[in-house]
């Protein structure tokens, strides 16, 4: 039989209220035993943040959960970056064109799609995002929560149980 | 900021009577309705779904315009005025959703919960 892909490379689709309560498993998060790093959210935007050239925060609420999402503004200032700014100038610029195109987007009751890495701050779970899209289709939430029940039935618990074996 | 703001609840208005653990002061709740009245002076709006009705305080949403007859999502705190218990959502956020499949959405609502439920009991065994 084929062995599993990981699933630590792919977005996956979490209700929030799964995702805020992944455990901390460096380098990864774990869902009842299954690691995985990234995740795709979305809802409506209930509150914002934004500290020009700095970051924007805002919290995506999908009904069973708000989830603090950060979106980094500084790719062109951070310190901590200058490395990568010196390997690709080029590749940093349009990074740093993208995320702040995608946080003029962000308005509180818009209903977003986020992409990103999870981490954690002050002991919180939350989306550090790489993407994000504004959804304009009314049923999109409702798509969303039932694609995270199939998922999660479907896929994530099956390869929990299959761990825990 | 973003740790603060509570969720609000998915729940249909049909749902939303005195004897429900979501008919309490303050909770937080997202509730859906077509639009049957709105006044512009008092920025009252009141939502039906069905047979069921819901005041909604709309004084703290902005670049929002209201037309009778449409769909609104809105999400907010829940008054509960005594002694007449009557409850009135004050909205913090608001936005049209015509076009919704209102079916399809209060089917997921319940599927939604029943997960919830699923999950937490699954927690308590592990």
């Amino acid at each position: 039989m084929e062995e599993e892909k990981p699933l630590t490379a792919v977005h996956v689709k979490l209700l929030a209220f799964d995702l805020l309560s992944l455990t901390r498993t460096p380098p990864t998060f774990s869902r009842s035993g299954l690691s995985i790093s990234r995740a795709e959210t979305l809802g409506t935007v209930t509150s914002l943040d934004h500290k020009p050239g700095c970051f924007l925060k805002f919290t995506v609420d999908d009904g069973t959960g708000c989830v603090p999402c950060i979106l980094w503004l500084n790719l062109l200032t951070a310190p901590q970056l200058a490395s990568r700014r010196a390997a690709n100038p080029d590749g940093v610029m349009m990074a740093a064109e993208a995320a702040a195109s995608q946080a003029a987007l962000v308005r509180i009751g818009a209903v977003a799609r986020v992409w990103g890495r999870i981490t954690s701050y002050r002991g919180t779970v939350q989306i550090t995002v790489a993407r994000l899209a504004i959804e304009r289709d009314p049923n999109a939430e409702i798509l969303h929560w039932l694609d995270c029940l199939r998922l999660a039935r479907s896929v994530y618990d099956r390869r929990s149980d299959s761990h825990r074996r | 900021m973003a740790s603060a703001i509570k969720s609000g609840a998915l729940v249909s208005l049909e749902d939303l009577v005195p004897s429900s653990p979501f008919f309490a002061n303050g909770s937080s709740l997202r509730v859906i309705g077509r639009l049957q009245e709105y006044s512009v002076e008092t920025a009252f709006a009141i939502i039906v779904d069905g047979r069921a009705k819901l005041k909604v305080s709309t004084v703290h949403l902005r670049d929002l315009s209201f037309r009778v007859g449409s769909i609104y999502q809105f999400i907010g705190e829940l008054r509960i005025i005594q002694p007449e218990n009557e409850a009135t959502l004050q909205a913090r956020v608001g936005r049209n959703v015509d076009g919704i499949d209102l079916n399809l959405y209060h089917e997921s609502i319940q599927m939604v919960r029943q997960f919830q439920a699923e999950y937490k009991g699954n927690q308590m065994v592990q």
